[in-house]
């Protein structure tokens, strides 16, 4: 096969890796509490942001990777105890609306604070070497990415399917009332599952930032492209989120090479068909 | 959103009320002979994103549907002006009745879409719509220029006005606007406006009752996006100029705040909400450079506390003051004359303000 | 009583009120007020940012005076958005009542401002925009740009490359608005006069993160002699990063547009660079007194070396400096101001003596620069070659220049073969000299 293509195709790979990471923790999110984060690209920019400076300070990537995770679950966690907790009898929409709010906040003082300019994260010299596989030289890091991505869904298959918080969750989501009433606590539940949505985010800018870079305004491409990944796929369902991911990767690289002008449009297309024809997205449940 | 609520008749405070409103509109119309030209501007900038803040709020405080696309059409009419009066010289007012035309024509083709769906996947949708257009806009470059847009539209000259004078310009925009909010208060007091906000309470029973439900809110799609339209004419005139930007997500949620910050169930909510807003957003960016870290904060502040808005926390003060009044001059408990709106946040889910014959 | 109603009422006529009080910053005798637009926040904050440091600079070199009057400088923020453009500069215009508006950072903005401002007799002074129009095609009295266009530097660049170097085939991925076609077309004029056979251009959407589908669509086998990329800032990092990292740099030269490697992005940029040409007005490692003068008070004041961006800055609010002093004072005839600015002596300006032409464009030096490592490691723009008194037409003429459509996505030709005969010859050539003379 032309070398050409094949690259294409592994191009698509690297930035459905991508998708997978910030679709699943948002999927997830909403299939249990029915809300969808607006600012999960703010957190993404701000993940990455702080894992720049993470890294400045301490000299270590996998340090920046993770602190950033932590940071930023952390903030998900004030906005969810601290705000979204407190509307959450107005219906999602309300919820909608204040994250979007929040998310100008985030972008614009992150812009005060890291300023306007490009910035991009140093990964460790001993993962970004250039790969020889198949036939043609590939950055390392890419297929960094791709295993991070390949790890973290099947962490996430393993919490929902084999430990009891999954199970929690799961059953939540069939049926709130009757889980409250067995005594798992609800609250508990959602506020990890939005902590562990904001991680993953978190984690994704340092990623993200590593093999491309981090600007303000990133923050929207990035919220658009999560929608599109779990709208398509469905929201709630992780299959989906992974499935959606690898065509929506595949999608842009191909328009990236051969149309660049209709990428955005080859893009958006899908999830308005999807919404129009089948709402639910591929996997999704019924809303 | 509802109707202004008419008084019953031999009700006190009648002709106070009265003369404020004259008071009111004497002062906004004499606004060309003491003001400067940058208030005008201000105003002007207000009435046209008004235009578009009306549009939100039907469809919301109305129809009980967010709708992100509503800039959609705001561009749209620019850039149809753009087009064809700019670029190929067709005069007044072809242009303006072409772009009116296109935007019916696409909120026609989008609510046919739309109309199957409500709540979060409507706001998807139109979400996704709006972003299909915006980059169309911004990657097209062989009609619409992309980046650049369209620039050098000029007011045309109407009979009667000259619009490129600032104050005749301001006057036609007000008279406009006017016009615009006295049809939807016609539209909200109709039978369609009535059928709607069935519709929004409960859609099954109201399709039950055999009423069209489907097309009844493709028809409202399109009056919000006719309004929308005419506002991004008038903002064309204006500022001379259409570029995907106008179009773009960021000016689409902004306007969406500044209805709910208004009050998106009240009729003057999206008036007062625009002028504040416009206001707000002239004086804190001279103030500072976070200015949208203010006003994203402010945003905050009214989903949290006031999520029905500005008007919205008025008329429950103004409902309970009434309320503890009639309670004092009477013996009995009478019911209020206005109830309450309900304490759940949501505009979609907020209990009706039912204005009493 | 109704409240909904009165409620609005009230609030409306009170903001009337407040905002029909008469606005401030109205010419006072002895104030001169200079508006400046630009993005100050936003994705192009680091551009606003750099104007403002220059301009500061030389107004702090004067005091913040002029002839005896106090400069008072308003900063107004558009965000590179261009209805905000037309907006803020209707505030400077009618509220603040500038006497001069600066600032300006795309051509598009510019182009949109200057729409705007036609008719208004106020002097505008883009210091960075640089679409060529707005002293050609769309340009009226009142625009004095001390600066430059797209195709000024890009038209000696391609010229360079085809006549030097012997390229003859070039593959251009750009960025898909008006900056870099104007880029493009300078480029292409250039390079087929110089003998240059073929210029490939391949337009991607603002922004764009991931260039490698692009960089993997590169043809090998075609005769290329280098890869042209035509964009900056957050892309232009991103696309040079990707270009290494598969390795592109060592089957292709790599060749940037004016302001690929400007820094400070160029310090985000791999090493592996070093070698790369571009052209622009000035170059990073210029000696000679006025620039050393300048550089060492923009380091001093500001911490960092200057860039174009806020060179072009210092020098226009020079410019516009002398020009008020020229004339004593006096700002109230905008038509003696601007006859002012045109005839102000600026052959001391740090990056090259200048000259305006009759669209009041600047006449200058162009450098031919290629990226280096400093002695600390960091790269820098390294002059080679310079061409003198270059005009934004080029060696052609302004009329045979403009006759031409103007520069878009597919104009000029891509080959030869379809170029204009009157494009390919002209009489007198640019004539290169080593950097430093």
């Amino acid at each position: 096969m032309d070398t050409r293509y094949l690259i294409i195709v592994f191009n698509g790979l690297t930035q459905g890796a991508l998708f997978f990471i910030l679709g699943s923790g948002l999927t997830l999110a909403f299939g249990l509490m029915r809300v969808v984060n607006m600012s999960h690209g703010a957190f993404y920019l701000l993940g990455g942001y702080m894992g720049l400076s993470i890294l400045r300070h301490t000299g270590s990537w996998t340090l920046a990777l993770l602190g950033a995770g932590v940071l930023i679950a952390f903030l998900g966690l004030v906005l969810e105890r601290g705000m979204l907790d407190r509307i959450r009898a107005g219906g999602d929409l309300s919820q909608t609306l204040l994250t979007i709010a929040i998310s100008m906040i985030i972008a614009d003082q992150a812009l005060a604070i890291w300023g306007g300019h490009p910035v991009s994260i140093r990964a460790p010299a001993a993962i970004s070497q250039p790969v020889s596989l198949f036939g043609f030289t590939y950055p390392g890091f890419r297929y960094v990415l791709m295993l991070a991505a390949a790890l973290i869904a099947l962490g996430l298959w393993f919490l929902l399917y084999r430990t009891r918080f999954g199970i929690a969750v799961r059953a939540s989501v069939d049926d709130r009332e009757t889980v409250s009433a067995l005594g798992v606590r609800i609250g508990t539940i959602y506020s990890l599952m939005f902590m562990l949505s904001a991680f993953l985010s978190g984690i994704a800018g340092v990623l993200g930032g590593s093999y491309l870079q981090l600007s303000p305004g990133e923050d929207i491409t990035i919220l658009t492209y999560s929608l599109v990944v779990v709208i398509v796929g469905g929201l709630g369902s992780l299959m989906g989120a992974l499935v959606s991911a690898l065509i929506l990767g595949q999608i842009l690289s191909f328009s990236l090479a051969f149309a660049p002008e209709m990428s955005m449009f080859l893009v958006f297309a899908p999830m308005a068909l999807m919404l129009a024809i089948r709402p639910q997205g591929l996997f999704g449940r019924r809303l | 959103m509802n109707a202004p609520a008419p008084r019953s008749p031999g009700a006190p405070g009648r002709w106070p009320g009265r003369i404020l409103a004259a008071v009111v509109v004497l002062a906004l119309a004499a606004l060309p002979v003491y003001g400067d030209p940058y208030t005008l501007t201000t105003f002007i900038r207000a009435i046209y994103f008004g235009f578009v803040a009306l549009s939100v709020a039907l469809l919301l405080g109305q129809g009980g549907m967010i709708s992100l696309a509503q800039t959609v059409f705001f561009g749209m009419a620019g850039y149809v002006i753009g087009l064809l009066g700019v670029e190929r010289g067709f005069a007044f007012p072809i242009p303006e009745i072409a772009g009116l035309a296109l935007v019916l024509l696409t909120a026609f083709l989008f609510a046919l879409v739309l109309m199957r769906t409500h709540g979060l996947v409507f706001l998807m949708l139109t979400l996704a719509l709006g972003q299909i257009c915006w980059s169309f806009a911004r990657q097209n470059t062989s009609l619409l220029h992309g980046w650049a847009g369209i620039r050098g539209i000029h007011p045309p000259a109407i009979p009667g006005l000259d619009l490129a004078r600032h104050a005749d310009f301001y006057w036609f925009s007000l008279a406009l606007f006017g016009l615009a909010l006295l049809a939807v208060w016609r539209l909200i007091e109709s039978p369609f406006g009535l059928a709607i906000n069935g519709i929004r309470e409960n859609a099954r029973r109201m399709s039950a009752l055999g009423y069209p439900v489907f097309w009844q809110r493709v028809i409202l799609f399109m009056i919000a996006a006719m309004l929308a339209g005419v506002g991004g004419i008038l903002a064309a005139w204006s500022t001379g100029i259409v570029t995907p930007s106008t179009l773009h997500l960021n000016r689409m949620i902004w306007i969406l705040l500044i209805v709910i910050l208004g009050g998106a169930r009240h009729f003057w909510g999206p008036v007062l909400g625009t002028v504040i807003a416009v206001w707000l957003d002239v004086a804190i960016s001279q103030m500072t450079p976070r200015y949208i870290t203010v006003i994203g904060v402010i945003f905050v502040l009214v989903i949290l506390i006031a999520p029905n808005g500005i008007l919205g926390v008025w008329s429950t003060w103004s409902a309970r003051r009434k309320a503890a009044r009639a309670q004092a001059e009477t013996p009995q408990v009478q019911a209020p004359s206005q109830s309450f709106p309900t304490t759940s946040t949501s505009p979609s889910h907020q209990g009706h303000t039912r204005r009493k014959p | 009583m109704n409240y909904g109603k009165a409620g609005k009422a009230i609030l409306s006529l009170a903001v009337a009120g407040i905002l029909g009080m008469p606005g401030a910053g109205a010419a006072q005798g002895d104030t001169i007020t200079i508006g400046m637009l630009s993005a100050f926040t936003g994705p192009f904050a680091s551009f606003g940012q750099l104007q403002k440091e220059g301009a500061i600079l030389a107004l702090e070199q004067h005091d913040f005076k002029a002839a005896g009057k106090t400069i008072k400088m308003i900063y107004a923020d558009d965000q590179l958005d261009n209805e905000l453009a037309v907006t803020k500069a209707k505030q400077l215009v009618e509220q603040d009542k500038v006497d001069i508006i600066t600032g300006l950072v795309s051509g598009d903005e510019g182009l949109s401002v200057g729409a705007y401002m036609k008719g208004k007799q106020i002097p505008v002074v883009p210091m960075y925009s640089a679409s060529e129009d707005m002293t050609m095609r769309e340009w009226y009295p009142f625009i004095v740009r001390p600066t430059w266009t797209g195709a000024q530097p890009m038209d000696v660049f391609g010229y360079w490359l085809a006549k030097e170097k012997g390229y003859k085939k070039i593959y251009m991925i750009g960025e898909d608005y008006s900056y870099p076609y104007n880029q493009a077309g300078g480029f292409k004029r250039g390079f087929m006069r110089g003998g240059g056979d073929e210029v490939k251009t391949v337009w991607h959407p603002v922004p764009t993160s991931d260039y490698s589908s692009l960089i993997a669509s590169i043809p090998l086998d075609q005769g290329y002699d280098a890869v042209l990329y035509n964009g900056a800032g957050s892309d232009a990092v991103a696309f040079v990063k990707q270009y290494v990292e598969f390795g592109m740099h060592k089957k292709l030269p790599l060749l940037g547009q004016s302001n690929t490697f400007e820094r400070p992005d160029l310090d985000a940029m791999p090493s592996d660079i070093a070698g790369s040409y571009s052209a622009h007005l000035t170059a990073d490692d210029m000696d000679t007194p006025h620039w050393n003068a300048f550089r060492d008070a923009f380091q001093k004041r500001w911490g960092y070396a200057p860039t174009a961006a806020s060179e072009f800055a210092y020098g226009s609010m020079l410019l516009i400096l002398r020009a008020i002093e020229a004339r004593k004072g006096d700002v109230d005839d905008k038509e003696a101001l601007v006859k002012a600015m045109h005839e102000v002596d600026m052959s001391d300006e740090p990056r090259g003596p200048i000259k305006l032409d009759q669209f009041n464009a600047a006449i200058e030096n162009v450098y031919i620069r290629e990226v280096a490592a400093g002695k600390d490691g960091a790269m820098y723009n390294k002059g080679i070659f310079t061409v003198k008194g270059v005009s934004q037409f080029g060696p052609y003429d302004s009329k045979l220049y403009m006759s031409q459509p103007a520069d878009g996505r597919d104009s000029p030709p891509d080959s030869r073969a379809r170029m204009p005969e009157t494009i390919l010859k002209v009489d007198k050539d640019y004539a290169f000299v080593p950097f430093g003379q």
